[in-house]
């Protein structure tokens, strides 16, 4: 069998094997969302000219007199026709809202993870081959930094330093200078999406904008992927293989980079894709400091409002992704190490 | 080469030439708003519609009167006794006060250029009263509740009928709901399930206003362009913004540091710690003013124990820190409405005014003792988590001072929605909450918000004298006898302390110091059709 087919088939199966859980997913959120407290109609209803009978007919709109399994079963019927119901938020179909805005959380989590990789293996591997030496000790001082400083302390910091004090950094609202054009849509990326229009200055805009959340959001994930591959490097540098690659007169950097680096990658990896999902979903300080228009933040006003359909798209949607991602990963494990069957 | 630079030269000169016709607007006849919240449809009649969509509305929407507004410190507060024609060229009421004839413009088109005719002005009025939406509630405090009160008499005249003399009539004409709109075009995109267009106009404008709407993403930004052929403005000229943008920036530090730097023209949302910084550094321009049609208070459950009692109401009254709470919570920016010293009847009629409130804990440990709870009791006090910026000092200044006399109080502070909930429900013991009215006119806060058995009745109060005198009132076209009313609305309140009244909270709008006309309005947004740039 090739390989590809091999791959393929393992990406069914999971798929087909994540069927239940989604479904768990979906009926949990939408169980939880009704037992917390508040009655979403009161909620909207708040205008000042509200009454008793103004309540009832937005309960009536957002479907909530009747019972919680007959709305369940509304709920996964609509799911089935490919709707997720309408935000009171935001007045649009949930769907298009995050149609719309998980490019933007896509855009800055891409950006920020492959900015944190391009810092974090470095760091790591720096570190496990002088274990205990400056360099050791600095690299364990910048991780327990980014971790120990809250995204909003250090995005508000890096505001005041780069935009307020020293003027370089574009103002930190949205993915775009708000006075320039943007460009037409093709993938939701606007930097791709500007390069493919051939607007360089609407593409350096939206590059420039994209600078300072992704640093924030990189310094605070630098820690988990800095000492993973630390940890790894460290016990792959002191295993057989290796010390047989030293005694062979191997040059140092082969050893390093080709056999010990590719081998320490397996758990890097994973904690790679666990960090992208988590940043995906839990970066909603960064994206409300930096008025980013993603998912999270989209999620967290919906459920301060009590809306509902938006915080259970928000969530099946987070799952999905984390299906996908979990599968890319494994993919990606077969590549890494051959001896990991796509089984 | 010269040849290549003189194509060169030719190339740059067609490109400058061509650059502002591209970018037709230059920075400065851009306003620039950052607020916390978001415009979430373009109808403001739609359930759950943001206050800043309230705002929007007023900028793509004309209505058929429009308030007048009145130099007030450093900007304007509008005037809710003076109205002016807008959409309409002039309007007349009967002598009984029971028919406004409005003559239209004959020379008002919509944003699609099509003249404005008396049947969209009819099918307008129609829909406010008629569509589900917060329209019907809203106009029938102006005695206006169906569509059968409107009717065309010409193609320039429509008139509408009262079965009384509603003193908020024409007010309520004024207010965000009445908005006039293009039937032609909304009728086209209405269904069978949809008669008035509800779900198309929330993202589609078919107004006559000062501006059209040339982007709408809820929850990122709103941006504006001025209308050239718009006539409702009071001397027939256009605004001087070209282009407005509303742009969402949740967080309230970022928009005070784009203010600081010039980037944003205006931001009405700002934390009041950031504003005290803003006014001491003296670079941009704090505009306050206490917000006349509101008043924040704590309710007292009058349906529940021990709040049914007159005299406990009265002591909770006179043990409550005024003083202290007026200047930790809102840094005294704002207008106090305790600490009057008339006893019997206030001096003038209107509504919200300081009510003859002290804190005097002798006379409420007395009072308390004559209610028959020598020892004090235990209750609760319960305010929002979007307004724990004010409240958290308030509620430990109320717990410390109530303690003093025995009364043991249960700080509660809880989400929003649940909060909302909790009220409507009549589940709180003792809570505060800020109160809006749009109609500035005494009669109708009380009638809003001291009578009936829905939420804004805060107190659950049912007090036959006062529905009487409320209901009269309303109805009393002459202003001398209103006078009377009003002040006896007053009294009575005053005397059986439904709720103890704090203040009126400032609203501070923060502009660049180029930036003038700034008005309050009675819907508490930015009117972009005052403002210019020096």
């Amino acid at each position: 069998m090739t390989k590809s087919a091999a791959v393929l088939r393992l990406a069914g199966r999971r798929l087909a094997a994540s069927l239940p859980a989604l479904l768990g997913v979906v009926v949990f959120t939408f169980v939880l969302m009704r037992v917390l407290p508040g009655d979403p109609a009161v909620f909207f209803a708040s205008g000042p000219s509200a009454g008793q009978k103004e309540i009832e007919d937005i309960r009536h709109q957002m479907g909530l007199d009747r019972s919680i399994p007959v709305q369940l079963a509304f709920y996964l019927r609509d799911i089935g026709t490919g709707s997720l119901g309408h935000s009171m938020t935001t007045g649009q179909p949930v769907l298009k809202d995050l149609e719309e805005r998980l490019p933007a959380s896509l855009e800055l989590t891409f950006a920020a993870l492959v900015l944190a990789l391009g810092l974090a293996i470095p760091m790591g591997v720096l570190a496990a081959l002088n274990p205990g030496s400056t360099t050791d000790h600095a690299v364990r001082f910048l991780c327990t930094l980014g971790v120990c400083v809250p995204t909003f302390v250090s995005g508000l910091l890096l505001i005041y330093v780069f935009y307020y004090l020293a003027g370089i950094a574009p103002d930190p609202t949205g993915r775009i200078d708000i006075f320039a054009s943007q460009p037409p849509s093709h993938t939701g990326f606007l930097v791709i999406d500007s390069l493919i229009a051939g607007d360089f200055d609407a593409a350096r805009s939206a590059a420039s904008q994209l600078v300072l959340p992704a640093v924030t959001m990189a310094l605070f994930v630098l820690a988990p992927l800095a000492r993973m591959t630390r940890a790894s490097m460290l016990a792959v540098l002191g295993s057989d293989f290796i010390r047989t690659a030293r005694a062979m007169g191997l040059s140092r950097g082969r050893i390093v980079f080709v056999y010990a680096l590719r081998n320490a990658a397996l758990p890097v990896l994973t904690i790679a894709g666990i960090v992208f999902s988590t940043m995906l979903g839990a970066n909603v300080l960064v994206e409300k400091v930096f008025s980013w228009p993603g998912v999270a933040a989209y999620a967290l006003d919906a459920l301060l409002a009590t809306d509902y359909a938006p915080v259970q798209g928000f969530v099946l949607l987070m799952a999905v992704i984390f299906v996908f991602v979990n599968l890319l990963v494994d993919v990606l494990y077969g590549l890494a190490d051959p001896r990991v069957n796509a089984a | 080469m010269s040849g290549l630079a003189r194509h060169l030269g030719v190339c740059a000169a067609i490109l400058l030439m061509a650059s502002p016709h591209a970018q037709a607007q230059t920075r400065a006849e851009t306003l620039r708003q950052v607020t916390g919240n978001t415009v979430n449809t373009l109808d403001p009649n739609l359930p759950g519609s943001t206050r800043e969509a309230f705002g929007m509305s007023m900028n793509v929407y004309d209505r058929l009167v429009s308030f007048e507004r009145k130099p007030n410190g450093k900007g304007f507060i509008f005037d809710f006794d003076h109205l002016r024609p807008e959409l309409a060229k002039s309007y007349e009421i009967s002598p009984d006060g029971l028919t406004i004839t409005f003559k239209l413009r004959p020379d008002a088109t919509w944003h699609d250029g099509t003249p404005v005719t008396a049947d969209d002005i009819k099918w307008s009025l129609d829909r406010v009263v008629s569509a589900k939406s917060l329209g019907p509630p809203q106009m029938q405090t102006g005695s206006l509740t169906s569509s059968s009160q409107f009717t065309i008499i010409d193609p320039m005249t429509v008139q509408v009928k009262l079965d009384k003399p509603d003193r908020l009539a024409l007010p309520n004409l004024a207010t965000v709901y009445a908005i006039m709109v293009n039937s032609k075009v909304a009728r086209a995109h209405a269904t069978d399930d949809d008669p008035w267009a509800l779900q198309w106009l929330k993202d589609h404008e078919a107004g006559s206003g000062a501006y059209t709407v040339e982007n709408f993403k809820p929850g990122e930004n709103t941006i504006l362009r001025r209308s050239e052929t718009w006539k409702g403005s009071k001397d027939g000229s256009l605004p001087f913004f070209k282009r407005v943008i509303q742009q969402t920036v949740p967080e309230a530090a970022t928009r005070a540091n784009l203010l600081a730097k010039g980037d944003a023209d205006i931001s009405i949302d700002l934390q009041s710690s950031d504003v005290l910084e803003i006014e001491k550094a003296g670079k941009l321009k704090v505009i306050s003013t206490p917000q006349f049609n509101a008043f924040t208070m704590v309710a007292f459950n009058t349906k529940v124990k021990p709040f049914d009692n007159l005299k406990v109401r009265q002591a909770i009254t006179a043990a409550l820190p005024y003083e202290d709470m007026f200047k930790a919570a809102i840094f005294g920016r704002g207008a106090k409405l305790f600490g009057a010293d008339w006893t019997t009847s206030p001096p003038t009629g209107l509504f919200p005014q300081p009510m003859p409130a002290h804190t005097d804990l002798v006379a409420a440990k007395q009072l308390l003792t004559e209610a028959g709870f020598p020892d004090g009791f235990d209750t609760s006090f319960t305010y929002s988590v979007s307004s724990a910026q004010i409240n958290d000092p308030v509620a430990a200044l109320i717990k410390e001072s109530l303690g003093k006399i025995g009364v043991r109080v249960d700080v509660q502070k809880v989400p929003d929605a649940q909060f909302g909930t909790l009220i409507t429900e009549k589940k709180l013991a003792m809570f505060t909450d800020t109160a809006i009215s749009w109609m500035a006119s005494t009669d109708y806060f009380f009638r809003n918000f001291f009578t009936g058995n829905q939420r804004w009745n805060y107190a659950s109060w049912n007090n036959q004298e006062l529905v009487d005198t409320a209901q009269a009132a309303r109805f009393e076209p002459d202003p001398v006898k209103y006078e009377v009313l009003a002040k006896k609305l007053i009294t009575i309140t005053a005397a059986e302390a439904p709720e103890a009244f704090l203040w009126q909270p400032s609203q501070d709008a923060v502009v660049l110091p180029t930036i003038e006309g700034y008005t309050y309005w009675f819907h508490r947004q930015v009117d972009y059709r005052d403002m210019s740039r020096k």
